[in-house]
């Protein structure tokens, strides 16, 4: 197409995207108009005589050609011009980036490696595209992975473990300070993987930094766009930490070409032993299948686990068809404070479902008179015994609060607030049960606790009696992938045991789900009966927040319908309790990458609060890093000033295999230790995800920066184009256009359409 | 002394006793024209358990101090406590009954008449393997060999314990210093059994037996000043605390 307009409009399309159009007369302009009138004038009446005999219509259209054509021969007349800024020889210097990461090793570009193809534009003097830009500029050649001039592009062993494409580029136009730089070249596959790095800036930031900088960058695009035969774990969803005991989900995404409708086992190892697998039939040619895994992890510790589909013949990538995820099994106790305003079956079964796991505890405050309380659970005698907690750092131990059957009225206004602190700030889990004093029933609807709940209230007055619907739970899609419902081991049988649950009751005029929650369960009442939220989550603030509207959920024990030994009801409380303090953070809490490559550094940031949870400046941080080996290194934390009780550090491993970090703060007398984390050192694979040419980031790092994006086999058109970069030093050029052969192509019609159309007409 | 004399004497004995047994064969026991039962609406129901008594005839034990006592009781519970208890209405049902499982509370009068069918004897088993807490009440001296003979068919691995006032029931709700109590009428010791669920004392009690006691005849009366008011109060005070306990452990 390029040399399609290049034959008729006489230059680069770049160069009429640079320039701007002029004219250089050799006689006035003036003169060569009024001529062109006459004329016109002239050769329309005489034209407008010999056609008497014709339409109107005919007669306009064969006016309008000649007028047409003088026209134009007019505006050669004035000798047009293109007004253009164009490089000066040899004075002006062309970075080309090479892209340097493992994914140039793909072999997909005729059966060849993209490092070859890119060797072939750019490994040496010879290459093609180095010979066309040497011819007038000074080349330099530069790696993705790595500062500083390569001397040898042919030595390159393209084994960047990530590409973090902008960077370099960044990179590169730092390194030309003040060299007239006319351009930068790119010669990549497209990927981008440093975006996860710690603090790194947004791929929209790195742009505008390069557009600011006025720069044009030309893509050229290495590799296939579209690979014939490939599987990848495309995506794998894993909770960072679980507790002991628990059964970890594990949702798959997996792409694939080439292999639709074929029927392959995933599975999932830790340590080189199979806990999980499944089989999964892909879906059509290109499609993603989804897939579910469940792992047990009965013992604590970082649990490294790979999830794979096994290498089939004929893939163009065998790297990507596994991902690995790092998940630390903490062995802790989990500390629920439940509140209930009257002693009903509820406690009796919560804690009956709750007594069994070891991870969780569940102190249970019961208002069993007025002014009078049963406590159950507590660690000692003096917990909780002036009631509900009235202070934040009382409250604020616990990792999740259970709200029963109890007024708005029996808390104060500050302990309301503490509650809905406690989720949004402190990051705690709140579940609402439901009940005659609970939601609106309870006088919540105009309290702050209204806005944490995932359900709208409708305020009811004091006089409404409460009468009991039954209702059966129907489980949403979204609910039978939650991982509060998973009741069973396989999928189906989720559905099916959600499906055949006894009804349960409620006495709350629950209304619709807010805006931003999800509904799990909803009630139907009666057979075709309306449904309504019964079991809802949303997030607030840093917390989670669940609903659950049914006043006797514990009858999914109790019921004549259900088998003794049934563990629906125990599952669902473990499974809700455990999901609400999964992710609450601790006084101190470590922010580590799951993975490093060798040699990098391992940035670590950790968050620090006081019992209060507020955040603290001005203590001592300090993480213990211990190696595979055991060896032991002491890595302090720097405050990092603009963020409020926020530190970090950075270590270097010497050694590949998992890192435990140990984070201590110390502030005055108070000393908190986190819970360990763990970094895993391990080769990077990034590299080899999205691996199919990704042209979309190379569209808009030239488009942004007014550069253009080449494919392969066009590459020495970048040094045809670049001349008309604006950047570096440059000299303006006013090019002749009159002379371009669209002109003569468009006089040729217009003469030749004219000659035509009378011919056509039978007039001289 | 003369025939004759003999004969009115003999008469003058008889005569009443015929008529009290008369009376009492004839006696309209409250069980067989109940109340209707409570609808189920999640609030707490006073649940008694119906059998088919041993020997009972007409006198179906199960019934006794219906419906006065347990009406007097939900009075209390719900005067003394945060609870919200159906008071209008109580329930009567079997062990075998389906609807049972939807009040994990459940008391049975006269233990030492308990029979069970099949279809109760697979209830009961699975209401308390389920969470399901029974009080027994009513029964003393030789009435314990039928009530631990039927226990053990229900249940053979669940060994019945003496308890002590240091078993957290007896401080649910009132701090009770002591069981030192006696039968309303035949002034025996009473004593206070339990079973653990797995024989385990750290685990719960899945009921409790007042043996040579009747704390259903206390409430029953309690408005009468038939029985000494202390151990009218001892025995609310034992109710609501079995009540509390058995609804939250």
């Amino acid at each position: 197409m390029d040399a399609l307009v290049e034959f008729l409009f006489k230059y680069r399309p770049a160069a009429f995207a640079r320039g701007v159009l002029g004219v250089d007369p050799l006689i006035p302009a003036w003169l060569v108009a009024a001529a062109a009138v006459v004329i016109a004038a002239l050769g329309g009446w005489t034209l407008w005589r010999a056609a008497g005999s014709a339409s109107l219509r005919t007669r306009a259209g064969l006016g309008a050609l000649r007028v047409g054509a003088i026209a134009l021969l007019a505006w050669c007349l004035c000798r047009p011009v293109l007004v253009v800024a164009e490089s000066i020889d040899q004075r002006n210097v062309v970075a080309v980036l090479l892209d340097d990461s493992r994914s140039m090793r793909i072999a997909d570009v005729n059966g060849a490696s993209r490092a070859s193809a890119a060797l072939h534009l750019a490994g040496g003097p010879d290459s093609a595209l180095l010979r066309a830009l040497g011819a007038r500029y000074q080349v330099r050649v530069y790696r993705t992975s790595a500062a500083g001039r390569v001397a040898n592009a042919g030595s390159l062993a393209f084994d960047g473990a990530r590409t973090r494409l902008l960077g370099a580029v960044a990179r590169v136009e730092d390194e030309l300070v003040g060299a007239p730089l006319a351009g930068v070249v790119v010669l990549s596959d497209g990927a981008d993987n440093g975006g996860r790095d710690v603090g790194a800036p947004s791929t929209q930031d790195q742009l505008s930094t390069l557009r600011a900088r006025g720069v044009p960058v030309y893509t050229v695009g290495i590799g296939s766009a579209r690979f014939g035969k490939d599987i990848e774990v495309a995506q794998l969803e894993v909770p960072h930490h679980a507790l002991r005991n628990a059964t970890v989900l594990l949702d798959v995404q997996i792409a694939q070409r080439g292999f639709g409708g074929a029927t392959l086992p995933v599975v999932v190892e830790d340590s080189g032993r199979v806990v999980a697998s499944q089989q999964v039939t892909f879906p059509r040619d290109g499609e993603v299948a989804s897939v579910r895994l469940r792992v047990p992890v009965p013992e604590p510790g970082a649990r490294m686990w790979r999830v794979r589909v096994a290498v089939q013949p004929g893939e163009e990538v065998s790297e990507n068809n596994e991902r690995r995820a790092v998940v630390t099994v903490q062995d802790r106790h989990e500390k629920v404070l439940y509140v209930e305003g009257e002693p009903r079956p509820e406690i009796k079964f919560a804690r009956r479902a709750v007594e069994g796991d070891a991870q969780l505890q569940l102190v249970t405050l019961l208002r069993s008179a007025k002014d009078k309380y049963l406590r159950l659970g507590v660690d000692d005698s003096l917990e909780l015994v002036n009631g509900f907690p009235t202070t934040r750092a009382q409250l604020f131990g616990y990792r999740a609060i259970v709200l029963g059957s109890i007024e708005a009225s029996f808390f104060t206004g500050d302990q309301l607030r503490m509650m809905a602190d406690f989720v949004s700030e402190r990051g705690g889990g709140l579940l609402a049960l439901g009940g005659r004093a609970s939601f609106a029933e309870g006088g919540f609807a105009s309290t702050t606790l209204a806005d944490l709940l995932p359900i709208e209230m409708t305020p009811v007055s004091r006089g409404d009696s409460l009468r009991a619907t039954e209702i059966t739970a129907v489980a949403t899609p979204a609910g039978l992938r939650h991982p509060a419902l998973q009741v069973e081991g396989s999928d189906s049988a989720v559905a099916e045991r959600w499906r055949t649950l006894p009804p349960l009751t409620t006495v709350n005029a629950l209304g619709r789900a807010k805006a931003g929650a999800t509904v799990l369960l909803e009630g139907r009442t009666g057979e075709r009966g309306a449904l309504r939220p019964l079991l809802a989550f949303q997030r607030y603030g840093r917390g989670r927040v669940l609903a659950l509207g049914a006043q006797d959920d514990w009858l999914w024990q109790m019921h004549a319908d259900i088998a003794v030994d049934d563990s629906t009801h125990e599952r669902l409380w473990r499974q809700m309790l455990r999901w609400l303090v999964s992710d609450v953070p601790d006084r101190v809490e470590p922010l580590l990458p799951d993975e490093a490559g060798p040699g990098e550094a391992v940035v670590l940031r950790a968050i620090v609060r006081d019992s209060a949870f507020l955040k603290r400046n001005g203590a001592s941080v300090s993480a213990t890093v211990i190696s595979p080996s055991g060896a032991e290194q002491v890595v302090p934390f720097d405050w990092a000033v603009d963020r409020d009780g926020e530190y970090t550090a950075s270590f270097v491993p010497d050694t590949d295999g998992v890192h435990e970090v140990r984070v201590r703060a110390v502030a005055g007398r108070d000393t908190v230790k986190a819970a360990p984390g763990f970094v895993r050192v391990v080769e990077p694979i990034d590299e080899y995800f999205g691996a199919e040419r990704r042209d979309a980031l190379l569209a808009q790092l030239a488009s942004e920066t007014g550069g253009r994006r080449y494919e392969a086999d066009r590459a020495t058109d970048v040094a045809r184009d670049i001349v008309y970069s604006p950047s570096g030093s440059t000299q303006v050029r006013r090019l002749d256009i009159w002379d371009m052969p669209v002109v003569f192509v468009l006089l040729t019609m217009l003469l030749g359409g004219e000659w035509w159309w009378r011919r056509r007409r039978g007039l001289r | 002394m003369t025939r004759r004399r003999w004969t009115l004497i003999t008469l003058l004995v008889a005569l009443p006793a015929l008529a009290l047994s008369a009376q009492r064969f004839n006696r309209v026991s409250p069980g067989e024209h109940p109340n209707p039962n409570a609808k189920y609406d999640g609030r707490f129901v006073f649940i008694r358990v119906k059998f088919e008594p041993l020997g009972g005839l007409r006198d179906l034990k199960w019934d006794h101090d219906y419906p006065v006592a347990e009406t007097h009781f939900l009075k209390i519970l719900e005067e003394v406590s945060s609870m919200h208890p159906q008071i209008a209405e109580t329930s009567i049902l079997g062990f075998g009954d389906p609807e049972l499982f939807k009040f994990p509370v459940a008391y049975v009068s006269e233990p030492g008449f308990w029979t069970m069918s099949p279809a109760e004897l697979t209830g009961v088993r699975a209401y308390v393997q389920k969470g399901g807490f029974i009080i027994f009440d009513d029964f003393s001296t030789r009435h314990w060999i039928n009530f631990e003979e039927k226990w053990r068919t229900a249940f053979p691995n669940l060994t019945l314990v003496k308890l002590d006032v240091s078993h957290p029931m007896f401080d649910s709700f009132y701090h009770i210093k002591t069981l030192d109590m006696t039968h309303p009428y035949f002034g025996l010791k009473s004593e206070f059994w339990g079973a653990y669920e797995d024989n385990d004392p750290k685990k719960r009690l899945v009921m409790v037996a007042n043996y040579n006691n009747d704390i259903g005849d206390y409430m029953e009366w309690s408005d009468q000043g038939l029985l000494p008011v202390p151990l009218t109060n001892e025995a609310y005070k034992l109710a609501v605390n079995y009540v509390v306990y058995a609804l939250t452990h």
